[in-house]
């Protein structure tokens, strides 16, 4: 087996050598051709040599995103199973039942994101309209079929059989490469509006989607990563902030439609002082607030959560972030801001390195994504938001977001593996490359 | 292909956004976890901190032996959740396995454990069919509570009710008292309270939003104190006896009520205080409510010719006669007595030649009235107050009476005389033994105590009662008054002389009055003291009310029984030397 996997690397370094010879050759990838094909190297140091080229990458960027990933990964992990064993136990007789599903959940999602880095550009561009179909087909399925569920304030959940997984996360997905390849086959007509109209009717089908299940906070997210993606493509301001004015006309109607909305929005701008001022909507962030409190700046350590035991609703979820407050303290939120922070930078360098504009795009899109999340969610949890319901990207307890997540930056990863040719000898640009 | 410029600068606008945004949290992450903190904190202790309260059991009344007398024990009710029952089967566990079974046949099991009858419970359980509780037992122990469990009925529950235990049951029941629902209701629950109650404490714990304790956040601020043990100086041997004699004899007698003391003379300690009808604390109902505390503390009566050492021993002491003052006695007396007033003995007899001593062997009261008239209405007075009477003793009993020693202002010519003769005074038969202990205990009388002392759970001790004694008449008019006593069952008291051992006693015989009228009713009682060469046991015994024999010879038998009891319980080795020969005539 190890023989048949190194035969299938080294055919595909050849290929990959043979279809890109203008590339230089790396001292990795060259040495591991050089021991496949030595015959005298022993065999253990064959597959190990394997692995190193098949997962190789050379650029500091590369390892900066997936080290910080990791990092959230594994302290979301931790925190998950401190903040969600009293209420899996409530649910399930089981301390550990949420935890290990997301632990699961982590181990399908680190081949994913590896093998998704391993991808080439042209994969996520051809499969892309694939993707925002199956999407929304599932989505679709969830609103409008028996086969969607939800937890009585939203509808977005699909189950097939035990198994079940949120749609919208996927659409997020696939929303990345399909406006990275929707923008990049624009890119020469970007100042002419009417050129971006195909882009509406899916990307705002997505969002009347997941709106149509009551779910704000993922519609939100959507919005964002839309506007994001036109924003970092180079769209003209004034088309962005036309069509955010739009936006922002439709959900205030929608916030005054609802009552539930409109409560929610009122409870947020009070304030809050006390759970009392709205036992409904100020629950939720005054048991954050208070977690937060206990923490104090060194935290009660972790595991001695007082929150976690049904005061905080979501408190593996939504609200971690006041879960980690008060186990860890501030230098447990403040390491998750700078965390994030950390992967935003990466993010930055990851689009200035690259010049195909379907990277740039795909990785801002991410970017919006994964970092714009976060700082909705964090700031749900501050009470500078209004509850919103998002939760905490690689942290947060939820199986499909992780999964998806993870894809996405495999997709960013796989952009950032290889530090194209120096920008200085600029050539003009390529039909070859536009067609491919 | 052709990527706008402008993507640069958006790009720097980005990283300038994160860092502000991540300011801006920092800010507020610092104002909510360090400078609200404290605030905030409060306000979710607020709801999260539960206080309990803890409770520590009430300490035991024991006797002077250690034997327990009243004890808290954990006891069961046995309830029941009515809206569960289906009244025509009940699902029960046989052997492990599920079974249905008739349910009247799951009561009648529940009936013949408990001892409530059957009907009984099917009418707690169908008296509310929609309740959601029921009574079917109360106060079970936990065997039976144990045997209720395994019938494994699945309406059926139960729940810890603290509650009192006596073991010894009515022997020394009117002296222990009882608890009721509302706290001590009597005797020494209510009496020591203070040493006996429990201190509740408290405890705080932090509690999840469905009420579940958070692990690790227990803290006992205060911890419960369970309450002291009473040592009583009570004889539970002594006590016990005292009581069937007192049960035996007042039966006899026909009596309304019979009390019984016996004293430790060099201590004042109460080493019985016996009480007919007697109360058993585990079911008070048993007996009328006036039978729920100690008579001998709270039921004064006039005492009789009992009281006349105590009149002897003050005059001698005052100097006023000597032991064989010659005196002429006649039966029938109305010298200084206004209108048709008169004083005479129990019996007709010539005038007689009696010494001081004569007349109180004889139990003269007109020899008495004569001694009498050689002491002030007020000295004599004294003195009473001196041997204690008018006044509760030092154990201050739960209702305890006072006696009544008459103002001076209310002492007619008559009272003045009948006072000798422990008539026109009432007494409790607590402050009887007392005189008779300060008699025994050459003219000292000492603190009566019944509590010897209260062990606290943490070691110390308190109620430690004074026993510093009180010098009420001299040496000498003590004894001499005691070897006065000691001629009353060898010349006068049939049945009470015990061979080889020398004992004091005066027999009393007192008139009842029911509204300022005597009546047919008499009080009969014997008191005395035993060795009476040096007494160590003083002894009171009254009966009141009796039918049978109104005569103090009916108290005799008792009084009789009860010395033959301390004499073998306390193996007192026979007297040595010979009664005093004080000559009675001359």
């Amino acid at each position: 087996m190890c023989w048949e996997a190194a035969e299938a690397a080294r055919r595909h370094a050849t290929r990959l050598r043979t279809a890109a010879p203008d590339r230089p050759q790396t001292g990795a990838v060259s040495s591991a051709v050089r021991a496949v094909g030595a015959p005298a190297a022993p065999r253990a140091s064959v597959a190990g040599s394997v692995v190193r080229r098949v997962f190789a990458a050379e650029t500091p960027e590369y390892f900066m995103l997936l080290g910080t990933t990791l990092f959230l990964l594994v302290f979301g992990l931790v925190m998950v199973l401190s903040s969600s064993s009293v209420e899996s136990y409530l649910e399930e007789g089981d301390f550990f039942g949420v935890a290990t599903r997301q632990g699961l959940y982590a181990l399908i999602g680190l081949p994913v994101m590896l093998l998704a880095a391993r991808a080439p550009l042209s994969f996520w561009r051809r499969w892309a309209w694939h993707a925002i179909g199956l999407g929304l087909l599932l989505q679709l399925l969830v609103v409008a079929t028996p086969l969607g569920s939800g937890n009585g304030y939203n509808r977005n959940w699909i189950g097939i059989g035990s198994f079940s997984a949120q749609p919208s996360e996927l659409v997020k997905l696939a929303l990345v490469v399909w406006l990275a390849r929707m923008l990049t086959e624009r890119m020469h007509r970007l100042d002419d509006w009417r050129s971006l109209l195909p882009i509406a009717p899916v990307a705002g089908g997505a969002i009347f989607l997941v709106l149509l299940g009551n779910d704000l906070g993922t519609a939100v997210i959507l919005i964002m990563i839309v506007f994001g993606a036109m924003f970092y493509a180079g769209v003209r301001l004034r088309y962005l902030l036309t069509a955010g004015l739009a936006v922002a006309l439709a959900g205030m109607l929608a916030v005054v439609g609802s009552d539930s909305r409109r409560e929610r929005i009122g409870a947020w701008l009070s304030g809050c002082p006390t759970v009392d001022a709205d036992p409904q909507f100020c629950w939720q962030p005054v048991h954050g607030w208070e977690a937060l409190a206990h923490g104090g700046v060194l935290g009660v350590g972790l595991g001695n959560s007082t929150a976690k035991w049904s005061w905080l609703p979501a408190a593996d979820n939504d609200f971690i972030f006041a879960i980690i407050g008060e186990e860890l303290g501030m230098v447990g939120t403040v390491l998750v801001l700078v965390l994030f922070a950390v992967l935003a930078i990466s993010f930055v360098r990851v689009i200035r390195m690259n010049r195909d504009p379907f990277a740039k795009i795909a990785t801002s899109v991410v970017m919006v994504w994964v970092i714009g999340q976060a700082f909705v969610n964090i700031g749900v949890v501050l009470g500078a938001l209004p509850v919103l319901g998002v939760p905490l990207p690689l942290v947060s307890a939820g199986g499909s977001a992780l999964l998806t997540t993870m894809a996405a930056i495999g997709i960013v990863l796989s952009f950032a593996r290889r530090r194209p040719e120096p920008i200085a000898p600029l050539p003009p640009p390529a039909p070859v490359r536009r067609a491919r | 292909m052709r990527y706008p410029r402008r993507t640069g600068g958006r790009l720097a606008l980005t990283v300038v956004l994160v860092a502000l945004l991540v300011a801006g949290f920092v800010v507020r992450l610092v104002d909510v976890q360090i400078v609200r903190a404290a605030e905030l904190v409060a306000s979710a202790d607020d709801t999260r901190t539960v206080t309990l309260t803890t409770y520590g059991s009430r300490g035991s009344i024991v006797a002077s032996d250690g034997t327990v007398l009243a004890q808290s024990v954990d006891r069961f009710d046995i309830t029941a959740s009515p809206r569960q029952v289906d009244l025509d089967s009940t699902e029960v566990k046989k052997d492990g396995t599920w079974t249905k079974v008739p349910t009247t046949e799951a009561i009648a099991a529940i009936a013949q454990i408990t001892g409530t009858p059957a009907a009984d419970i099917l009418t707690a359980l169908t008296a509310d069919p929609e309740s959601q509780f029921a009574f079917l037992a109360q106060g079970v122990t936990l065997e039976v509570y144990r045997k209720v469990a395994a019938l494994d009925i699945p309406w059926v529950y139960a729940q810890v009710h603290p509650s009192r235990s006596y073991p010894l049951g009515a022997v020394g029941g009117n002296l222990v008292g009882f608890l009721g629902t509302d706290g001590p209701q009597a005797g020494t629950e209510a009496n020591e309270d203070s040493c006996l109650a429990a201190t509740d404490g408290t405890t705080t714990y932090e509690s999840s939003a469905d009420g579940v304790r958070l692990p690790g956040t227990e803290v006992v601020d205060t911890a419960a104190q369970d309450g002291g043990t009473v040592r009583l100086t009570i004889d539970t041997d002594l006590q016990w006896y005292a009581q069937q004699v007192l049960d035996r004899e007042a039966r006899k007698l026909g009596a309304e009520w019979a009390v019984a003391m016996v004293v430790e003379v060099k201590t004042g300690r109460i080493l019985t205080a016996a009480d007919w009808p007697s109360v058993d604390p585990n079911d008070v109902n048993l007996v009328q409510d006036n039978a729920w505390g100690a008579r001998s503390f709270s039921s004064p009566y006039e005492p009789g010719s009992i009281m006349k050492p105590v009149t002897v021993a003050s005059e001698l002491d005052a100097g006023v006669i000597s032991p064989t003052e010659q005196w002429s006695v006649p039966w029938h007396y109305t010298n200084g007595l206004p209108g048709d007033h008169y004083i005479q003995d129990a019996w007709w007899h010539g005038t007689m030649p009696w010494t001081t001593a004569g007349i109180l062997v004889n139990s003269s009261n007109v020899g008495l009235s004569q001694i009498s008239e050689k002491m002030s209405a007020a000295e004599r007075r004294d003195y009473l107050l001196k041997f204690g009477f008018n006044q509760g003793t030092e154990v201050d009993f739960w209702g305890e009476s006072s006696g009544t020693v008459l103002p001076l202002d209310e002492v007619d010519a008559i009272t003045n005389r009948t006072q000798g003769f422990g008539q026109g005074i009432a007494v409790t038969a607590a402050q009887m033994v007392s005189a008779y202990q300060t008699l025994g205990n050459h003219g000292v009388r000492l603190p009566l105590s019944l509590v010897d002392e209260c062990d606290h759970p943490d070691g110390s001790v308190s109620e430690v009662p004074d026993r510093e004694g009180t010098r009420v008449v001299s040496a000498d008019a003590a004894d001499t008054t005691v070897a006065m006593l000691e001629q009353v069952p060898t010349v006068v008291l049939d049945g009470v002389a015990i061979p080889g051992y020398r004992i004091a006693a005066k027999t009393g015989t007192a008139e009842v009055a029911e509204g300022g009228v005597y009546t047919d009713d008499r009080i009969i009682s014997v008191a005395g003291l035993l060795p009476a060469e040096d007494p160590e046991y003083a002894v009171v015994v009254s009966f009141a009310k009796p039918d049978t024999i109104k005569t103090s010879a009916g108290a005799a038998p008792a009084f009789a029984d009860l010395t033959k009891q301390i004499i073998k319980e306390f193996r007192i080795p026979p007297s040595t030397g010979s009664t005093p020969d004080i000559p009675l005539t001359w």
